[in-house]
């Protein structure tokens, strides 16, 4: 009997597809309409089904295939997509196309994960017979003993409390509708208001469009077009995501690659954009696209027209320029870790060049990649700086920031549901990322170095390309942060990209440390803030991952190892805003309802600390804050933690047991001085990571202006509009990158650690 | 007084894999008893069961008369020497040794003087103060049996201790191994999936498949006495033929051979009247004579043609292609054989084992 490919469900796809568009054709009537799009759907549903259960097809063929899988993947999100968007004509018709096959995968990996496992498992249990409840009670209780149970307890704790119950509440808070609505109403507006899913009309501004200025010159005005909230973020996203992964690959091959003159300067350079320098490096971004900025230079002089880039457009360019060198790192380490002799092998076997790179070096790199590129796509998502630079509303980070510091201090459901959808698409996102890469983890990402990595000397022209297009594109990239400090000795002009050596000055630089002008007075206090709340946060941090991490690596229980393994990961995919709405919602619900029985104790006073509404009469941001800190960069802390355990073998911890040593006593006698460089270097990557968060700085410092962090205040010169102002702010920038300079030299150099992003 | 070790219908089953089934067997005190298989047959996993690493899902595990099923690795006083050796790359010599005299809060000179006792058993004198990644892959194998031994431990647990060292070195610690453990007497259990190391060092042995142990018993029963095709083809060299039952009197029986095409003589173990058996023969138990030269007086005698042939050193290993087998048999070093030359190839009643066919 045949079996079916892949390529078969395309042509299965094909005819559902014509199918479905001569019913768009004929003039039926809406019901009927429903009813054969039904029809249709259930169609490919039975399909599926009747594919897998009747073993007429392999889900490992799509799930092993780079190609195919990586098909699959698109075709889900452009079906969830198209339906959560009403897609109508022939992109509706391609959801017909591709249903088939999405269906088909999907139900393949359901079978693959969870239907064999579970047949193969319970056949060999009954065969054995039943294992009697009291037996199976001492059996858990044998792989735990007092320390691990107090690890679990402790760390479940705290991340129901902090992390679990802040991000519920706001699923709680989108389902309040105004009375005689359905549930799902917060949704359905979402979906279908005018300002998330805006209608385009005849005779808008275009994307792009030629002014005349008054002065008589010609201008290239580059805005991209409003499509409404959510459209906006979700195509902003993915084209972020998908330039940035596409530079980021190129630039990490180039450089795993190749050999040339003034590599290791470019490899330096390349992560330069890493450096978090909020608000004020989007700001120079804004600059370089402007009217005077170098690319209008350029045009003006070839074209005789000057370039700007505005709005939409320009976020999208900011946060590729910020974030692809997260891309970048994660390919390089794949590029180099992939074991020579995979691709020896190939060119063995007679492949070469692109066929090489496509069928061997790409897929083994693959899962880095992803990785990376998931963590641009959320990034994107939530990222605040770009918007509020270029001015841009209509974006679902923006709406969900303003009104959670807009004036009316109430935050309306309709938000709450909008951090529904926010959280939704990043976490999706990053659960079907993460089930792909480990299910095609055969690559080993994490550890580089081990062999002599594959590098080709470059011949001339390669090196003429290497200069004229990827020299051009790193400086470039680099450019904010070079901006950033150069705006702070007084080099740059404060409203154009114009350089003038001649007005160097170290005043705001010495100004900004001392407070010692009006427009900095401010600043020492804010820096103090974001050092205490960062060292405490981190350090707490630390802790919990190391007890998290103890328990993930040696518990021997699969649901509270998996458990806990995704909630030390996923608030990575957590957008700060959704956390800053959750904590919003969750600790004023919390306050009003602890007052209610504190009322004339001492308790009074705590829960009036943590309710944002008291604003500066009595709420203490701080707490709200280290603890947001401490949920939000406990992945950072923890996977390093954790790799740190990876590294030490089982068999140094059973050594100690055996030998009579208490689990307490073997953690810290043998676990702990064995990573001690992981531990440090998770701490100092957290640190820097808390030093410079914003989203939720910005919302929750907002409540208590007094005691919000530095990147608070670089948003509020920002937003104030005081120019001169900002020069205050790129000092501030030059200490930010200061302190994650001597970080990353102190990881990379001193504990020999890997600099990356985490991969997930 | 050393301990005696007794599993009762261990089993341990790791999602979809039976690790160990229904295992039930007793070590004596002061023996070295060996667990043998192949990689996966569940070796390690009963080890780990003694050592207290996992506990078993039904079962019971008992050191003398004590019930130790669900005691903590540290309530066992077992002392395990691992296939990695697990030597803490951050201590000295020293500190790795006296790490579990520490623990039992000995005081620091008896400490000193109990690492000199057995640095001297394992002659490793002099290397107090080195780090463990100072040190050769042998010498790390003798700190972490060191480290092991300075407890006094009730059960010494070796798992596949020697897999990581050369060959010459690996048979130099096997001897070692078997001193130390006769000069102490230390009820011991060690796990190799490296039969000659097995057959070697056991007082007994326990061969395991599937998470079965297949047969029990001292290195000569388990070699001249396979109860199964499995420890038969696992052990040693064995020539397998599938044949019939013919007759039996009371010591031997006379079996059909159906790749040979002629009857037999030989030992059948199983009582039971079966009518398909599988017959083995060891190499080393066929004798190789040149046509019209021989002297054996062994029963069976068969005529062959050498298919292939090979100097080993002390021997000639020859394949005799006879109908349709092709049974392996070895041949003096000195015979002067060439590749499609006629030989006459003959074994003993005592030499033939039937096993029933399954």
């Amino acid at each position: 009997m045949r079996t079916y490919s892949p390529r078969d469900l395309i042509i299965v796809g094909l005819m559902l597809m014509l199918l479905e568009y001569m019913f768009m054709q004929l003039n039926l009537g809406a019901l009927q309409k429903s009813t054969l799009d039904l029809l249709l759907f259930l169609g490919a549903l039975w399909l599926a089904a009747m594919l897998i259960v009747e073993e007429r097809f392999d889900p490992y063929r799509i799930i092993y295939s780079f190609s195919w899988s990586f098909i699959v993947v698109v075709s889900i999100t452009y079906i969830f997509l198209a339906l959560a968007l009403q897609l109508s004509g022939v992109a509706r018709s391609i959801v017909y196309l591709l249903l088939p096959l999405a269906l088909t995968a999907l139900a393949g990996l359901v079978k693959v994960k969870a239907v064999e496992p579970l047949i193969q498992g319970r056949s060999i249990k009954s065969s054995l017979g039943r294992i009697p409840i009291s037996r199976r009670l001492q059996l858990s209780l044998y792989r735990l003993d007092r320390v691990m149970i107090a690890f679990i307890a402790i760390s479940l704790a705290i991340l129901v409390a902090f992390l679990i119950t802040p991000v519920l509440s706001i699923f709680q808070y989108s389902i309040l509708t105004p009375s005689g609505e359905p549930w799902y109403h917060n949704f359905k507006v979402i979906f279908s208001d005018n300002l998330y899913v805006r209608k385009i009309f005849i005779g808008e501004p275009k994307p792009w469009e030629f002014i005349r200025r008054p002065d008589g010159t010609l201008e290239l005005v580059v805005t991209g077009v409003n499509y409404g909230v959510l459209v906006n973020s979700i195509t902003n996203a993915v084209i972020v995501t998908v330039v940035a992964t596409a530079l980021g690959v190129l630039v990490a091959f180039a450089l795993a690659r190749y050999d040339f003159y003034g590599k290791t300067f470019l490899r330096v350079l390349a992560v330069v954009p890493l450096f978090v320098t909020p608000f004020i490096n989007s700001y120079i971004v804004k600059l370089i696209f402007g009217t005077g900025g170098p690319i209008s230079i350029i045009t003006e002089a070839l074209f005789g027209f000057k370039v700007r880039i505005e709005s939409l457009a320009g976020v999208a360019l900011a946060q590729i320029m910020a974030f692809y060198p997260i891309v970048y790192l994660n390919a390089y380490s794949s590029f180099i870790s992939i074991d020579p002799s995979m691709e020896e092998q190939a060119e063995n076997l007679g492949s070469k060049s692109w066929r090489l790179f496509f069928t061997i070096t790409l897929p083994l790199a693959l899962p880095g990649i992803a990785a990376g590129s998931i963590l641009v796509l959320i990034f994107s998502l939530e990222d605040l700086g770009a918007p509020i630079v270029f001015n841009e509303h209509n974006l679902m980070s923006y709406k969900i920031y303003s009104s959670l510091i807009g004036e009316a201090g109430v935050v309306t459901p309709e938000i709450a549901a909008l951090g529904v959808v926010l959280i939704a698409l990043s976490v999706l996102g990053f659960l079907v990322i993460r089930s792909y890469v480990s299910m095609r983890a055969y690559a080993m990402v994490s550890r580089g170095g081990r062999w002599h990595p594959r590098t080709r000397k470059l011949s001339v022209v390669g090196h003429v390309l290497i200069y004229l297009l990827l020299l051009p594109l790193i400086v470039f990239t680099a450019l904010p942060q070079i901006g950033v400090i150069l705006m702070a000795f007084n080099v740059m002009a404060l409203d154009r990209f114009s350089i003038n050596p001649a007005g160097f000055t170290t005043k705001y630089v010495v100004e900004a440390f001392t407070g010692g002008s009006p427009l900095a007075a401010d600043i020492p206090m804010h820096v103090r803030n974001t050092l205490t709340y960062a060292i405490t946060a981190v350090l707490i941090a630390t802790v919990l991952s190391i007890i998290i991490a103890y328990v993930v690596s040696r518990a021997r229980i699969k649901y509270v190892v998996e458990l806990l393994d995704v909630l030390a990961t996923i608030p990575i995919a957590i957008p700060g805003l959704v956390i800053a709405i959750g904590y919003y919602y969750y600790l004023s619900t919390l306050s009003s309802w602890g007052l209610e029985w504190s009322r004339g104790t001492p308790l009074e006073g705590l829960f009036i600390a943590i309710n944002p509404i008291y604003g500066e009469l009595g709420f203490q941001a701080w707490i709200a804050l280290i603890t947001a800190f401490v949920v939000r960069r406990l992945p950072y802390t923890a996977r390093s933690v954790f790799a740190g355990f990876q590294q030490v073998h089982e068999n140094l911890e059973e050594a100690a047991l055996n030998l009579g040593a208490s689990r307490l006593k073997t953690i810290s006698t043998v676990i702990l001085p064995l990573i001690v460089t992981n531990i440090v270097s998770g701490t100092l990557i957290g640190f820097i990571y808390t030093s410079t968060e914003v989203s939720t700085s910005v919302t929750l410092g907002a409540f208590n202006k007094q005691q919000a962090p530095v990147t608070y205040y670089m948003m509020y010169i920002y937003k104030a509009g005081t120019t001169e102002a900002y020069r205050y702010a790129a000092a501030v920038g030059l200490l930010l990158i200061a302190i994650q300079l001597i970080v990353v030299i102190v990881v990379t150099l001193v504990l020999k650690q890997r600099y990356a992003f985490i991969g997930i | 007084m050393a301990t005696k070790v007794r599993l009762e219908d261990v089993t341990k089953v790791y999602g979809n894999v039976v690790a160990a089934d229904n295992i039930t067997l007793e070590v004596k005190p002061g023996e070295l008893f060996t667990f043998l298989g192949p990689s996966g047959c569940g070796k390690t996993t009963t080890l780990r069961i003694i050592a207290g690493f996992e506990a078993p899902d039904k079962g019971r595990v008992f050191f003398d008369e004590e019930d130790v099923t669900f005691k903590k690795p540290y309530q066992r006083n077992t002392a395990m020497v691992f296939q990695n050796y697990a030597l803490w790359p951050h201590m000295t010599v020293y500190d790795n040794i006296a790490y579990g005299l520490r623990l039992r809060k000995i005081p620091e000179d008896e400490i000193r003087k109990r690492v000199k006792w057995v640095l001297e058993l394992v002659r490793l004198e002099g290397l107090e103060n080195r780090f463990p990644l100072q040190l050769s892959g042998g010498q790390q194998q003798r700190v972490a049996l060191a480290r092991a031994l300075v407890v006094q431990p009730r059960i010494l647990l070796l798992d596949e201790p020697l897999s990581n060292l050369d060959a010459k070195l690996r048979i130099e610690m096997r001897e070692e191994v078997k001193r130390i453990q006769r000069e102490l007497l230390i009820t011991t259990i060690y796990v190799t999936h490296d039969q000659l190391e097995a057959m070697s060092i056991s007082d007994r042995l326990a061969v395991m498949d599937k998470g079965r142990v297949l047969q029990v018993g001292t290195p000569q029963e388990i070699y001249f006495k396979p109860r199964s095709v499995f420890v038969a083809s696992f052990i040693g060299r064995s020539n397998m033929f599938t044949g019939k039952l013919v007759e039996r009197s009371r010591a031997y029986a006379k079996i059909y051979i159906d790749e040979l095409g002629v009857e037999v003589e030989g030992v059948i173990e199983d009582s039971e009247p079966s009518d398909k058996v599988i017959a083995i023969v060891r190499p080393e138990d066929i004798a190789v004579e040149l046509l019209g030269a021989s002297t054996s007086t062994n029963n069976n005698v068969l005529r062959g043609v050498v298919e292939f042939k090979m100097f080993v050193g002390e021997k000639q290993e020859l394949r005799v292609k006879v109908r349709d087998a092709s049974i392996v048999a070895y041949a003096p070093k000195n015979l002067d054989l060439s590749i499609g030359q006629e030989v006459l190839i003959s074994f003993s009643r005592n030499s033939l084992r039937a096993l029933p066919y399954k």
